[in-house]
């Protein structure tokens, strides 16, 4: 393969402000959101809305919201409304309420003073900058906690409150806030909470399955054709459902893997690439973890590292780790230990981490145990070798 | 007045040049540019806004500045400074 051919067609579709244009098993969830918003793209004046969304790391919380902005926007311009989608990560602005202000401003008016005035009367100002554009924003708040955490009840009781002085005049913010976990919201006064909790969208950690249907389609978009198997997504999928269901560890590990198969020249990107992506963001194995292990479990690690070199497999049975642990046995002239025993060292190279071990669905000889890796094997075959040398000698 | 008034006068056309090139300024950030306080620079803008060729919007304590864009003349003024900028 020439040196300048590369696995990836889109590379700007892994990263992390991409907004994929279908979100696999989220459709619930953005219905609802829509639902939620439907009155105002019939009577905009008429109601602001207050939605939560919910969820841990990676369950697709910013890019659901900023998948709806984009759809909200498309339904209101057919609808000649006036609808602006505005996300704001609060974390950014280092949860201060001046500064997020600030920046919505800043879309109307560039050159607005940047000091001078409270965040009341930028609040004030900015409702009047609606007014005169006849504009209704949506605005959404990720990371909502940190604006918590920094401005409390006080802030929060504006936003959502700003409105209720307003009678008879257009509702011109909705709010959208998005936080990992409703206990940021437990230490705000009741009323505010009250106000906040009117709609909850709650996303559920991606089961694996999931995790495969949504790097698949990021697989789709972001590298040429045939470059990435099955086992390689299959793989992927099983880190990050490792990782706390996190889509988007998913994505990034991709893209690394990517990264490492182009730089090896290779034409697709293997199982192997993954784990070595895997081990440039977790901490590798440590040495002192090999030298813990006895010599047989060393044995049969080595002939589980050249198992997965040669098959580029994703994962293999304990029966072929089997055999591969007999061939080194070979190679070194030592007496292979039972399967009970091997079933010992599996559980305890699980525990330190450096394997995962799965029970399989049964089949028709019953159930069969899988295992998976989830460090650069090539590296730890190498790291293995050179040990065993050493105590063999 | 007089367009010999308002183009004899620094101040107010750097004032004009400023909001033809940044669009919209308040008025301390104008005096900054200008390097005049803002009691100075509040007259001519005062000036200028007689003419017809800024208007301001004010937000709270904050007054907007801009080249109305209803104005022929400010329109004109507009043209003038994007030539005179072109072949420098």
């Amino acid at each position: 393969m020439s040196r300048y051919q590369s696995v990836f067609k889109d590379e700007a579709k892994l990263d992390i402000n991409y907004i994929p244009h279908r979100l696999p098993h989220r459709d619930k969830e953005l219905r609802l959101l829509m639902e939620f918003f439907s009155f105002m793209l019939q009577f905009p004046e008429k109601m602001a809305q207050r939605v939560l969304i919910t969820g841990d790391i990676g369950t697709g919380k910013t890019v659901l919201a900023q998948r709806f902005g984009e759809e909200i926007t498309r339904e209101a311009n057919r609808h000649n409304i006036s609808i602006r989608y505005v996300h704001v990560n609060c974390r950014e602005y280092r949860g201060s309420l001046f500064l997020i202000l600030q920046h919505i401003v800043s879309d109307f008016h560039p050159n607005f003073p940047k000091r001078g005035y409270s965040a009341e009367e930028l609040l004030r100002n900015l409702v009047q900058m609606l007014d005169e554009e006849k504009v209704y924003v949506i605005l959404t708040l990720d990371e909502f906690d940190s604006l918590i955490e920094r401005e409390g009840s006080d802030a929060v009781y504006k936003l959502t409150r700003m409105q209720e002085g307003r009678q008879n005049k257009p509702q011109r913010l909705s709010l959208i806030c998005i936080l990992r976990s409703l206990d940021s919201i437990s230490h705000l006064d009741a009323s505010t909470r009250s106000t906040l909790q009117s709609n909850i969208i709650n996303l559920k950690k991606y089961s694996r399955e999931q995790l495969t249907d949504i790097l698949n389609d990021r697989v789709a978009v972001a590298f040429k054709p045939s470059t990435v198997p099955e086992d390689t997504v299959d793989l992927t999928a099983e880190l990050a459902y490792s990782e706390n269901g996190n889509a988007r560890f998913g994505i990034e590990l991709l893209w690394r893997a990517g990264k490492y198969s182009d730089a090896e020249d290779l034409s697709s990107v293997t199982p192997e690439c993954v784990r070595q992506a895997f081990s440039s963001i977790i901490a590798t194995v440590r040495k002192s973890d090999l030298a813990s292990l006895n010599f047989h479990s060393k044995l049969f690690l080595l002939g589980m590292t050249r198992l997965f070199k040669e098959s580029q497999k994703a994962n293999a049975s304990l029966a072929e780790a089997e055999k591969a642990y007999a061939i080194v046995c070979e190679e070194f002239k030592i007496r292979p230990n039972s399967h009970t025993q091997l079933w010992k060292y599996l559980q305890d190279l699980s525990t330190i981490g450096i394997l995962k071990t799965e029970v399989s669905g049964t089949g028709s000889r019953g159930r069969s145990t899988l295992i998976y890796f989830q460090v650069s094997t090539d590296e730890l075959g190498n790291e293995l070798k050179m040990v065993l040398e050493k105590e063999g000698a | 007045m007089d367009v010999e008034d308002v183009f004899s006068s620094r101040a107010r056309m750097k004032i004009l040049k400023i909001l033809a090139q940044v669009g919209e300024l308040n008025g301390s950030e104008i005096a900054r540019r200008l390097g005049t306080n803002y009691e100075t620079t509040s007259k001519h803008l005062k000036a200028l806004e007689d003419e017809s060729l800024i208007i301001h919007k004010v937000f709270g304590r904050i007054r907007l500045y801009r080249l109305n864009e209803h104005s022929v003349k400010a329109k004109a003024v507009q043209n003038l400074l994007e030539v005179w900028e072109r072949f420098q």
